[in-house]
């Protein structure tokens, strides 16, 4: 893995990593957003032919940050399953039986509509709306965020896209993570998501993803 | 040849040719000569044109030949059981057909009755035809495969005999035809079954005493068993096509299953109607020519000289090229004239149904005085009163100008009568160009499309869906398709696994469910994916569509997800006429409410973007002989001589170009570094030609590119010098290693993307959601370019990822068309220019590309100050 970018708010030391999630130093933790486990289940199920593999490389790439930054807790800002429980998620929850010690939370997205059981039986602390912890909260839809909170806000849900155009009108598009000034929106985790593009304002901050590596852009 | 001396004897024409004199009417000759042909069982291609007796020709034969059957009863003959399916591209002709065939029945007093099949047909009227089949069908392609998408569908088809398929010509080019040949070699086949079946029992008659009977399936002897006594194991297939170039192949690919009857080609025909029809083509001039704008406008400005035309005139019909260009035109018209509201009507196929057909029969009515209106009225009946025709902007071809041109003046002898309005000056030259090809009778061919494996994906699901199928035997069906001959079996088997284990997969993790396989049987036993396959085999038509609703409640048409995607709430656009503003996007439905905004966007639909046909673009080249010799000729058409202040201004900055000449402009502009190439060999071709070309020059220097293309010529703009010159101009344009250089040349996987979103369409990946569903359907949407993504990441080798690049192949670049046209150009006179500014060649690229930023307001402001300064310099 290419080596992750420091990113510093609130004093707070956040690793951006071109594996779609961001390590927070300070509190060990790893966030991430729409991981939309299960989707290419549910999609096959229905009888339309996606292939599996992409969901097998999400979870490999899960393995892979948490080895990485061993991190104590991992906090997910929603969309953790696609929908419905499925074969795929049973997958899921086998690895995490192996990474039983790390505390995982789940502050809940529109997509993620298990009974409470459920992410009980995973061993996940479930928070419906928001979450907070020091200077940082946490939630799914930066759209439902008071405007005059004193936190700073990790978000996904819109899965984040930049399209960098260059003279001659050349344009490329990526996934990023955008940094406004009272909160983050985070890139999609999972592979099989597409991309909303963003335009970012003045005093913004946007790093793409491009070619397994996170590039500043803004 | 057949004579039709023996037709002539029978009882079937006596009876149609007394009916036919009590109304005053003759049979045609070529209409006798299919009768006589159908009579034999034969089958065949019938050419002619609309409103010349066409559909007579061969629904006629149908019911002389079951005169012929039952000469004393086939009066009171009745629940005979389907005998003719008709098969029609669209449904807006159903209703009308089927009116005339009743007709005819009520005359003769025979007993037959004629159903309708389409997806405006109702639940009563299906389970009906369910019950009791009637003996004419008139069906579209997708509503003949959900009929073999039902349990226990071949009981339908025992007693068929005839299948017509009307309007082929229209249908050949795309993948709905391809559905036709699959149906047809389904039905065929199910024939074949049939005739194995009788013959089993003709030779278990024989020898009692033998072996027990075996069903067979076996294709080894050749077969002509007699039908007993209500079972037909005859077929004859007949086309019914306007004059397109390649007729001998059309007819081949619609006959060719009958090889599973052992039917030999070369006993079926093609039948001409050789009814000569006159057209008149009238081009319509700007006053000053040096005012008309070079590009970037739809022809508006020449508007009050339509007025004048429609006011003359009984009904006009005013083709546009796009839907959103034809809403603009609807608009400005009730602008300019408004004593015209009430008599003018707009038509195209994002418009609610229900408000087409009244503007169809109105049409008839003759009440309208004009419409505006797309290639939605491109086809089907004669809408009478229609005298006058006009097309703006380029047709594209000569067969669809003449098809637009024939939708006027349809009483015998009468003159068709067809304006052409340029939209921009140099489109003029294309008239002159028309009016050429027409008089030397030169016709588009429409090319057949091969391998379609989403099709045949969708066809597989059908007949699990259905009653299930056997591969080996389904295999062989398709196999006889003209479409899928060179089906290779690997292939085949990929298809297989892809529908019943949906590719590679998680193992046991995986629950992938669509086909099952029980003793060989290949069948869909989830209700839930049978529904939804249904209801997804009539999307070949439409493509990521959204509905288009009033937050009030009631329906305006349908949008492309492209256009709306790009929209913001609180945005205006127009739409059947109306300015609707967007509120929001909302299960597969766009909700708007009614504006009073002045201003608004005009979708821009993909679909209607046809590229210049290869036989135009020829013709165009030769029309630009004249302006680029400098003596005078006589008869110099006025096109031409109109366009003289252009000419000398493109010959003052550059040159026109001779039809052995190709011609390069390289300017320097602040947006960067242009070179205009002018190939004239329509937008596709260049597209390609562009990337292929980007990427040769890239080779010799790093340096990147971005394309813009219209049917003239194409663009590369680079923010560096690029490095062409006679030194290595001939080898840039060099027909060697073109397949490797498509490949590699970088657009390739952006088309294919575009591509995509048809194929995983109909392969069904994509699922647009159904009445009642969507809510719980809305965790399986995906859009084509992540599904692209994807299978392109983890199974590039995918069959439908591979269609794709074919697709991109054969239809995008038009490979055969791409290496004609290069090494045409190896044998033209390369002339390379300089000019200090833009040239009237080029504008209309350079404003074309300018499209995809601004909306069309601005455009046209940044026009008229873009050829201010031209003027100016």
């Amino acid at each position: 893995m290419n080596a992750p970018l420091l990113h510093i708010i609130k004093d707070q030391h956040c690793w951006l990593s071109p594996g779609r999630c961001i390590y927070w130093e300070e509190e060990k933790a790893l966030i991430l957003s729409d991981l939309h486990f299960g989707k290419t289940g549910h999609f096959r199920k229905a009888g339309i032919a996606v292939p599996a593999h992409v969901y097998k490389e999400d979870l490999q790439r899960l393995v892979e940050q948490v080895q990485y930054f061993q991190p104590s807790q991992i906090i997910i800002v929603g969309d953790l399953f696609h929908s419905k429980a499925n074969k795929e998620l049973d997958l899921f929850t086998k690895w995490r039986e192996s990474f039983s010690d790390i505390i995982i939370r789940l502050i809940k997205g529109n997509h993620d509509i298990l009974k409470d059981e459920g992410y009980e039986a995973m061993n996940m602390e479930v928070h419906p709306t928001l979450w907070s912890k020091g200077p940082f909260s946490f939630c799914h839809d930066c759209e439902e965020l008071k405007e005059d909170s004193e936190t700073y806000a990790f978000s996904g849900h819109i899965h984040p896209g930049i399209r960098i155009s260059g003279k001659a009108r050349q344009a490329l598009q990526f996934p990023c993570y955008y940094f406004t000034q009272n909160y983050c929106v985070m890139p999609a985790f999972s592979r099989f998501t597409g991309i909303a593009l963003i335009s970012p304002k003045k005093k913004e901050k946007v790093f793409a993803i491009a070619d397994e590596q996170v590039i500043k852009i803004l | 040849m057949i004579t039709t001396i023996k037709l002539k004897k029978t009882k079937g024409y006596q009876v149609i040719t007394n009916w036919l004199d009590s109304i005053d009417k003759k049979p045609f000759a070529f209409q006798e000569q299919a009768w006589a042909q159908m009579m034999e069982d034969r089958s065949g291609l019938v050419n002619a044109p609309t409103g010349t007796g066409k559909t007579y020709s061969v629904f006629l034969g149908a019911v002389i030949h079951f005169i012929n059957q039952y000469p004393n009863d086939y009066q009171s003959k009745s629940k005979n059981g389907l005998q003719l399916i008709w098969i029609t591209p669209l449904r807006a002709l159903a209703k009308d057909i089927g009116r005339a065939m009743e007709e005819v029945f009520f005359h003769l007093g025979m007993n037959w009755k004629v159903g309708i099949r389409n997806g405006d047909t109702d639940t009563a009227e299906r389970a009906r035809q369910k019950r009791q089949m009637p003996e004419v069908l008139i069906i579209t392609p997708e509503s003949l495969h959900l009929i073999l998408a039902q349990k226990n569908n071949a009981a339908n088809f025992k007693t068929l005999r005839f299948i017509a398929v009307d309007e082929w010509h229209e249908l050949i080019g795309s993948k709905r035809g391809v559905q036709v040949e699959l149906a047809i070699s389904r039905l065929v086949g199910m024939k074949d079954t049939e005739s194995q079946k009788l013959k089993v029992k003709s030779q278990n008659a024989e020898s009692e005493n033998e072996n027990p009977v075996i069903l067979s399936l076996s294709k080894d002897a050749p077969c002509h068993p007699e039908p007993a006594e209500g079972l037909n194991s005859k077929l004859s297939i007949w086309g019914i096509s306007a004059t397109i170039g390649n007729l001998e192949e059309a007819k081949e690919v619609l006959l060719a299953p009958l090889d599973l009857l052992n039917i030999d080609a070369k006993e079926t025909a093609i039948i001409k109607a050789n009814i000569h029809k006159n057209i008149s083509v009238e081009s319509i001039f700007p006053d000053e020519i040096e005012k008309y704008p070079w590009a970037g406008h739809l022809g508006l400005k020449l508007i009050d000289k339509v007025v004048p035309i429609i006011n003359e005139n009984k009904t006009t019909l005013i083709f546009i090229n796009t839907r959103g260009m034809s809403e603009r035109w609807y608009q400005s018209l009730l602008n300019v004239s408004p004593d015209l509201a009430g008599l003018l009507a707009l038509h195209h196929g994002s418009i609610e149904m229900e408000l087409r057909t009244w503007v169809e029969e109105t049409l008839h009515t003759g009440k309208l005085k004009a419409v505006v209106s797309t290639a939605s009225l491109d086809l089907g009946v004669d809408f009478r009163p229609v005298d006058t025709v006009i097309q703006v902007g380029s047709p594209k071809g000569v067969a669809r100008f003449l098809q637009r041109a024939g939708r006027s003046g349809h009483q015998p002898d009468a003159i068709s009568r067809i304006y052409f309005l340029p939209t921009h000056s140099l489109e003029l030259v294309e008239a002159a160009a028309l009016k050429q090809a027409i008089k030397e009778n030169i016709v588009e061919s429409r090319e057949p499309r091969l391998l379609c494996y989403d099709v045949l994906i969708q066809y597989l699901n059908t007949l699990a869906v259905g009653d299930g199928f056997y591969p080996e035997q389904i295999y062989e069906e398709v196999k006889k398709t003209y479409g899928y001959r060179y089906l290779e079996k690997e292939d085949w088997d990929q298809l297989l696994h892809f529908i019943t284990s949906g590719g590679t997969a998680l193992q046991q993790y995986d629950e992938y469910k669509k086909v099952e396989v029980i003793d060989g049987l290949f069948k869909i036993n989830s209700r839930r994916i049978a529904m939804r396959h249904r209801m997804h085999i009539g999307t070949i038509v439409s493509d990521a569509m959204l509905r288009v609703k009033f937050l009030s409640g009631g329906y305006i048409g349908v949008i492309e997800e492209y256009f709306i995607s790009r929209l913001m709430p609180g945005d205006v656009f127009t739409l059947a006429g109306r300015n609707l503003e967007f509120i929001m996007i909302k299960d597969m439905t766009a909700i708007v409410k009614k504006s009073t905004a002045k201003k608004s966007m005009v979708p821009s639909w993909q679909g209607g973007r046809m590229p210049l046909s290869a036989n135009l673009g020829k013709k165009l080249r030769e029309m630009f002989n004249v302006p680029a010799a400098d003596t005078k000729t006589k008869d110099e058409p006025e096109e031409l001589k109109i366009l003289q202040p252009l000419f000398q201004l493109q010959k003052k900055l550059s040159h026109v170009p001779r039809e052995d000449e190709l011609l390069i402009e390289q300017i320097e502009t602040r947006d960067g570094f242009h070179l205009f190439v002018y190939p004239f060999e329509g937008r596709l071709v260049h597209e390609a030609m562009a990337a292929i070309l980007a990427y040769r020059i890239s080779l010799i220097t790093p340096i990147s590119f971005s394309f813009a293309m219209n049917d003239y010529g194409f663009e590369l703009l680079s923010d560096q010098p690029i490095p062409v010159d006679d030194s290595n101009v001939y080898e840039l344009f060099s027909p060697e290693n073109l397949l490797n250089d498509i490949q590699r040349s970088m657009n390739a996987t952006e088309m294919a993307k575009r591509k995509f979103r048809d194929i995983a369409v109909i392969g069904g990946l994509i699922f647009q959601g159904f009445p009642g569903e969507q809510k719980k359907a809305r965790h399986l949407q995906s859009s084509a370019s992540l599904l692209f993504k994807v299978f392109s990441e983890y199974e590039p080798n995918n069959v439908l990822i591979r269609q794709a690049y074919n697709e991109v192949m054969e239809q995008q670049m038009e490979e055969e068309r791409l290496r004609n046209m290069l090494e045409r150009i190896q044998q033209s006179r390369i002339i390379l220019t300089f000019p200090e500014r833009l040239t009237p060649f080029c504008f209309p690229i350079k404003v074309d590309s300018m499209r995809e930023d601004l909306s069309s307001e601005k455009l046209e402001d940044r026009v008229k100050k873009m050829q201010q300064q031209l003027e100016d310099g």
